[in-house]
């Protein structure tokens, strides 16, 4: 276990080691969160919808600032695939799928989290209809945060998933290209999942994509009442076991039919 | 007992070619990358394995390092199969590989290392006490809190290095641990690698084209082709095999036209004639003579046949 925690460390200091980075991605998502309020707030000026808007402003916001946690990949361990400079993490004495797994961790907590603050300060300053909402009440809050920290450990479990597909075609573009598009359309990155047609939004929400942001960013402005919780936490519960489950599996399918080509 | 075995081991892989015109199906080759192959080794040899790219060395390595599984045929290392229980025994060996990397990139090398002593559990004091060994043995002092990236490739060789046997293996495998390091960074590594061997008495087993480092460091050397063994003994053995011509490059004072000598090959390079001659046939004495009544001899020299000819020359006899 304590392997997996100096992994955890490690990444994280790592991470640390790029501000620049880290400046333009969080200029990057104002940028993009100004112009998306500015579309909504258009929509709604001339057809409000039964969703309030300043609904939407929050959660657009809070998209934004957790964006970190949904696309950014593990550029080394893509770049081991492909070089074949996993086979030195094959000559470990440790379990390839929890390394990389906390690995992957790290880089996305961390990642949304420095980016978070800042953006959330900027976005709590803006003028009215333009501001991020306060959370529908402190529990609300609590709430939000857990399933945050769950959305956190099933993103990485999809994460590993993709991983586990790259390893086979050894090529990390195509089906990333593909599950990006689902992860942004589906969480609801591009348009609220809130926005969507009510019958849509029964299935959605029941998606994995779903618990990664969506079901933490409704607890937060209490779109899902506090009586909802635990049906929400439990089904955020289930994806990340199951898409664990299913990540370790494909790792170790793998792992035996792995070649390492070349000297 | 050995300490390592390897028994009828067979290994081979499927590639495909792109499609032909005309055919509608892709064709699918069987490479045998191992067929048949046996030896063992005894704890706290250094053994040289050799052979040309593509004779399965590397294979090999993969193998006995529990990375692949091998089609057929039994191995045992230290009485341990390395493909049954990976995480295990991976615990017992180190590997270094020449071209790829394992220390983190963008983090101080120390870093790297306290990962991988928490990966491979090692307590404190051990390794407090083998970093400073290994420190400085391989000179890291000055370069430990340096991250990777900013680290010449002869440093960042010493520190994948050091970064491979922090957990004392039995057994460390090198695949061209000097592949592209200077002069003096290769001397370094070998009087390194010849001090972990007799110090802590680790088994090596270096794959490598550089003849040099196994002629400087290994007794024993295996001649790897095609998937089989086709040598196994003392590298100055095989060497006086091979070691069979010698070439002398002579001017002579005027310009000579030597006269036809048999067993002689004759070429003109400059202003000198090189001439290739084996011992055997024709002394060296007997040639001299020629020479010196052909003209007046200006500058003369005989160079012994270089290594890497001897193992080309081995590489052709053997058809590989």
């Amino acid at each position: 276990m304590k392997s997996y925690l100096t992994v955890f460390r490690l990444r994280l200091r790592m991470e640390l080691q790029y501000r620049g980075a880290m400046l333009g991605g969080i200029i990057c998502q104002m940028v993009f969160g100004l112009i998306l309020i500015a579309l909504y707030r258009a929509l709604y000026a001339s057809r409000p919808q039964t969703m309030p808007v300043e609904s939407v402003v929050t959660y657009v916001w809070l998209q934004q600032a957790f964006f970190r946690m949904l696309l950014a990949s593990d550029p080394d361990l893509t770049d081991k695939i492909r070089t074949g400079a996993i086979s030195y993490d094959l000559c470990r004495p440790v379990n390839l799928y929890g390394f990389y797994y906390f690995r992957s961790l790290a880089l996305k907590m961390t990642g949304s989290l420095m980016r978070a603050v800042p953006m959330l300060l900027f976005a709590a300053v803006l003028p009215a209809g333009w501001r991020i909402g306060l959370p529908s009440s402190i529990p609300g809050l609590i709430l939000g945060i857990c399933a945050l920290a769950l959305g956190l450990l099933c993103v990485s479990a999809i994460e590993n998933i993709n991983m586990g597909f790259t390893m086979r075609t050894l090529d990390s573009r195509g089906v990333q290209a593909m599950l990006n598009l689902l992860m942004t359309l589906l969480c609801g990155n591009i348009l609220p999942l809130t926005l969507f047609p009510d019958s849509w939004q029964k299935v959605i929400t029941l998606l994995p994509y779903a618990q990664l942001l969506d079901a933490p960013i409704r607890l937060y402005t209490g779109v899902y009442a506090l009586s909802d919780a635990v049906r929400v936490l439990g089904v955020q519960v289930f994806w990340t076991i199951l898409l664990v489950f299913f990540g370790t599996w494909l790792w170790r399918h793998n792992q035996k039919r792995l070649i390492l080509q070349g000297g | 007992m050995s300490y390592i075995q390897v028994e009828h081991l067979r290994k081979s892989y499927v590639v495909r070619k792109k499609r032909e015109k005309g055919s509608l199906l892709r064709e699918k080759s069987r490479i045998d990358a191992l067929s048949d192959l046996s030896f063992e080794i005894g704890k706290g040899e250094l053994v040289g394995y050799i052979g040309p790219n593509g004779a399965g060395k590397s294979t090999t390595v993969k193998i006995l390092s529990g990375i692949l599984t091998p089609d057929s045929g039994n191995v045992l290392v230290g009485g341990r199969v390395p493909w049954g229980s990976r995480k295990e025994y991976v615990r017992h060996i180190g590997v270094v590989f020449g071209q790829r990397m394992q220390l983190w990139w963008d983090v101080p090398i120390l870093d790297s290392f306290s990962l991988l002593r928490d990966i491979y559990r090692i307590s404190e004091t051990a390794y407090q006490k083998r970093l400073a060994e290994l420190t400085d043995a391989l000179q890291l002092e000055d370069i430990l809190r340096t991250p990777l990236r900013l680290l010449s490739l002869g440093q960042r060789m010493r520190a994948e290095l050091c970064g491979s046997l922090l957990h004392r293996p039995e057994l460390l495998f090198l695949d061209e641990p000097t592949i592209g390091l200077d002069s003096i960074s290769k001397l370094a590594l070998r009087e390194f690698l010849r001090w972990e061997n007799r110090e802590n008495g680790t088994t090596i087993l270096l794959t490598t084209h550089d003849m040099e480092d196994i002629h400087a460091l290994c007794s024993r050397v295996m001649v790897l082709g095609h998937g089989q063994k086709l040598f196994d003994g003392d590298f100055s053995a095989l060497l006086s095999r091979y070691d069979t011509v010698r070439t002398v490059l002579v001017r002579f004072e005027e310009e000579t036209e030597l006269p036809g000598i048999p067993s002689v090959s004759v070429s003109r390079e400059g202003e000198s004639l090189k001439l290739v001659y084996s011992p055997k046939e024709l002394p060296t004495a007997e040639l001299l003579e020629r020479l010196r009544q052909t003209g007046t001899i200006r500058e003369m020299t005989i160079q012994p046949q270089n290594i890497d000819h001897m193992i080309a020359d081995m590489y052709e006899e053997m058809a590989l």
